[in-house]
């Protein structure tokens, strides 16, 4: 019971770092490496700058229903930013150059955040109150686990449903599909991107405060590791689909928590090794994907 | 009074040249055939009229404002309405969604759903195909269904010229008649201006209207389209005997 | 394997580039600067690389993320093969016995530690280069965490996450730029070899390519193979230099200078990789320098710490958007009047 909530709640985080990631391929192809900094700086907007190892809260008192839009405006208009200071520069430019740009515009944060804070981990208590264990089937899972896994699934619904219900969401994903067909159907481009953008930071954000209110620390590198995961889901889900990002997030979550538990102990070290093992041999099986997104094909 | 002008348009990719001083103008409520073999440039034309590839050299007008370089939506939002080749449907959107994508742009104006209602009950009435499977992905349709539903989804925007790259490209003959009829009879009932770019000249003769004949990137000749009929000059730009 | 013609056309390149190499060391030896030295046996490793990495990037327009698993590979096999078997025994005491025994000079150490790089090179390659474009990407990357993992985690052979301490330090300039030479020069000869040309044949028309009987999977792990290699002995020359490995030093920083540096040089071109790093880097010492503080009469003026990285993510970001195909794009350096080429095209 605990390892399926374990799977569920790991998996979570790496599926909305994943939708997060694709959203942004989906309509301008770019792999942006800078979404883990804007992880963890919605996480430091709540502080006053300080190096003490204490944090200074500053927004991290507010009550819940005010704290929450707070920090998920703050990611939205993080990576709202960096598409009209940065990105915006790159439409024409190739995949490895924009990269390349993103991972220069994460590090340009990063670097920020550690000269306002230091890189040393800061332990901030947010929400104190999800952290009491409650009792589902017999076993004691932390409330926070539950509330995570529930927020995630609320969350994909609310995305689905602005994906499919509204008009905006119905420009997105036509852009997804093929961006310039859907200019010459009179989709701003810069709106929808702006869009994704919007979207991509605010799931940043919520990644942020569920990995601040479980570990109870703030940390300039947290951001990183999940980035990674969440960028390999994205390409194992099938690049710019978003319920393979999602499945693909899930099912790495899922490998992480099952490796851990059936591996020898011996080979317990080297759990990352065999996960990414199981990466490569997806790729060698389904080089596009879980999912293939349409109009993501590699060109020939 | 012209609607679309093009002047001394030029367009090249890297340090090939694609169209080389292309002009002509079109009148509001004309139909206009571009033909020409493979590699002539009218696809090329069409993308830099549609502001997807901007010229290298020369002046696009339409509806008396120059275009030249603007972003493709803005030009689609103008009025001119782009059908690419390979008709570009949103595969995994429902026949519906796809049509109404375009519909957005119209979306600060008064009552602007229920005129995309209207819109869209015109569009199934013109290809009733469309309405019985609006629910379903616009991928699965067969190649003229989708070659509809780009007609269809280009009249959402109410445009006042569409562009269509190759209507009848991989279509069965009977099937080309049937999209040819509906583009006619949209364009007496709507009052459009029709730009339609044909690898041959048949169907353009057959329709009638004014044809432009494109090879190696410049226009061979501009006349009436039946009254071009099988000319010396035809055979040598489809051919490739003659001077050039 | 070269075209005689080809390679005379395109020899230039490579002279201009050692020239400069060559330069640099003498800049450094003349200045007499201990810092200076070492200053410049990191560009000289970072040329090693970088240009490692465009022998594989550049020839197949595949982004590797995996190369600095080659680097670790080749950092630790230096370890095992040139420190005092003293310091191995304790160590890293579950070397096998012959190993153990064994204390290589450090140019043994790196061509061994080349090839060790080029076997496991081989051996991935074999199963991911049947892959293109961004999974391609992911799985060299995956590559790279199961190395990186591997390494952190197998106390007895590579103590783990805590430092293997007591490689020979080489403080020479020379060994380093003749190895940098020697990197430029292979990439130089791969790129006009049959396989160079076909790779990029393959990496600009996939279909013409194929068409015409190019296996671009084959053609893909040769360039692997080679960078792979250049990578190993580059891992080596860099325990060598510092005396310390981690499995971090050879992981996601790395990854990403070396990446930036090829990126911003100009990805297709190997003039591009090479200026690529002497830019980035004289811009990383400058600021460095500003960080520790200019003394003007008699005030000093520094700047905050963090703010090195943020100006150098600035500044590639605008290199970039003034040229987001690098600052050489796909040209060479060759003589003036020669017409501008890239090797054996």
């Amino acid at each position: 019971m605990q390892t399926i909530f374990d799977a569920l709640s790991l998996g979570s985080l790496y599926a909305l770092g994943a939708l997060g990631i694709a959203l942004i391929f989906g309509v301008m192809r770019l792999v942006n490496f800078a979404h883990g900094d804007v992880i963890s700086f919605s996480i430091f907007a709540l502080m006053w700058p300080s190096t003490d190892a204490m944090a200074v809260v500053f927004a991290g008192d507010l009550p819940w229903f005010l704290l929450i839009p707070f920090v998920l405006a703050v990611g939205a208009g993080l990576s709202v930013l960096s598409e009209i200071v940065v990105f915006r520069r790159f439409r024409r430019a190739n995949p490895a150059t924009m990269m390349i740009a993103s991972f220069a515009l994460g590090f340009v944060i990063r670097y920020f955040l550690l000269m306002l804070f230091s890189s040393r981990p800061k332990s901030i208590s947010l929400l104190p109150a999800l952290s009491q264990p409650v009792e589902i089937f017999g076993a004691r899972i932390p409330l926070l686990q539950v509330i995570t896994i529930c927020a995630t699934i609320a969350m994909l619904f609310a995305l689905t449903a602005f994906l499919k219900r509204t008009r905006f969401g119905l420009e997105m994903r036509a852009a997804a599909e093929n961006f310039t067909m859907a200019r010459m159907l009179g989709v701003r481009a810069n709106r929808v991107i702006m869009g994704a953008f919007a979207l991509s930071g605010a799931l940043a954000a919520a990644i942020g405060l569920i990995l601040a209110a479980q570990t109870g620390t703030a940390d300039i590198q947290m951001g990183a590791a999940v980035m990674l995961m969440a960028f390999i889901a994205t390409v194992i889900g099938g690049l710019g689909s978003l319920p393979g990002a999602v499945l693909a997030g899930f099912l790495l979550g899922a490998a992480s928590v099952v490796m851990q538990t059936v591996l020898p102990i011996d080979a317990r070290p080297f759990r990352d090794a065999f996960v990414y093992g199981a990466v490569i041999l997806v790729l060698i099986f389904r080089p596009q994907g879980l999912i293939a997104a349409r109009g993501t094909k590699e060109r020939v | 009074m012209s609607l679309l002008a093009l002047s001394n348009i030029t367009i090249r990719y890297g340090r090939l040249t694609a169209v080389r001083n292309v002009a002509f103008t079109l009148t509001e409520g004309e139909i206009l055939f571009i033909t020409g073999p493979n590699g002539a440039g009218k696809s090329s034309l069409l993308r830099a009229i549609a502001g997807v590839t901007p010229p290298a050299g020369g002046r696009i007008d339409f509806a008396g404002a120059d275009i030249t370089g603007r972003a493709p939506e803005d030009i689609a939002r103008m009025g001119l309405s782009m059908v690419p080749e390979g008709r570009d449907v949103f595969g995994s959107l429902t026949i519906e969604e796809n049509l109404l994508v375009g519909t957005g742009m119209h979306a600060r104006e008064r009552n602007w759903r229920s005129r995309a209602a209207t819109e869209l009950e015109a569009v199934y009435d013109t290809f009733p195909i469309l309405k019985d499977r609006r629910h379903s992905q616009a991928g699965l349709l067969s190649g003229g269904q989708q070659q509809m539903l780009v007609i269809g989804r280009a009249l959402m925007t109410n445009p006042r010229l569409i562009a269509i790259d190759e209507p009848s490209l991989g279509l069965a003959p009977n099937i080309t008649d049937q999209v040819y009829e509906r583009l006619i009879a949209l364009r007496a009932h709507r009052a459009l201006t029709l730009l339609i770019v044909e690898q041959s000249s048949t169907r353009a003769q057959l329709v009638g209207g004014r044809m432009i004949l494109m090879r190696g990137g410049e226009v061979l000749l501009d006349g009436d389209a039946r009254a071009m009929g099988q000319s010396e000059a035809m055979q040598a730009a489809y051919f490739g005997y003659g001077d050039h | 394997m070269a075209i005689p013609s080809v390679a005379r056309r395109t020899i230039s390149t490579p002279i201009i580039l050692a020239l400069i190499l060559v330069a640099l060391a003498l800049l450094a030896v003349a200045s007499g600067s201990r810092p200076f030295n070492q200053t410049i046996i990191d560009v000289f490793l970072r040329v090693i690389l970088v240009v490692g990495l465009y022998i594989f990037i550049g020839n197949s327009g595949v982004i590797s993320f995996g190369h600095a698993g080659f680097t670790c590979l080749g950092g630790y096999a230096a370890a095992w093969l040139t420190m005092p078997p003293m310091m191995k025994e304790t160590l890293l005491p579950g070397l096998p016995a012959w190993l153990m025994a064994l204390q290589l000079p450090f140019w043994a150490g790196a061509i061994f530690a080349a090839l060790w790089a080029a076997i496991w090179a081989a051996l991935f390659g074999k199963i991911l280069m049947r892959l293109s474009g961004i999974a391609a990407s992911i799985a060299t990357f995956a590559m790279l965490a199961m190395i990186n993992t591997i390494y952190s985690n197998w106390e007895s052979v590579t103590a783990a996450t805590s430092s293997v301490v007591g490689i020979p330090i080489i403080r020479t300039i020379w060994p380093y730029m003749i190895a940098a030479i020697l990197a430029v020069f292979i990439a130089w000869a791969h790129a006009i070899s049959r396989a160079g040309l076909a790779l990029r044949a393959a990496r600009d028309e996939p279909t013409a390519a194929a068409a015409s009987g190019i296996d671009a999977p084959r053609e893909r792990l040769i360039a692997f193979v080679i960078s792979g290699a250049v990578m190993g002995m580059g891992g080596a020359l860099f325990a060598h230099s510092i005396g310390v490995v981690t499995p971090d030093t050879f992981y996601l920083t790395l990854t990403f200078t070396t990446l930036s540096m090829l990126v911003v040089g100009g990805m297709g071109s190997l003039s591009g990789a090479v200026l690529g790093v002497v830019i980035l880097s004289s811009l990383i010492q400058g600021l460095r320098w500003l960080e520790a503080g200019i003394t003007v009469g008699t005030t000093t003026f520094a700047i905050p710490n963090g703010l090195q990285e943020i100006t150098l993510g600035v500044v590639m970001i605008l290199i970039l958007v003034r040229r987001p195909s690098g600052i050489m794009a796909n040209s060479e350096l060759s003589w003036p009047r020669a017409r501008p080429e890239k090797p054996g095209e």
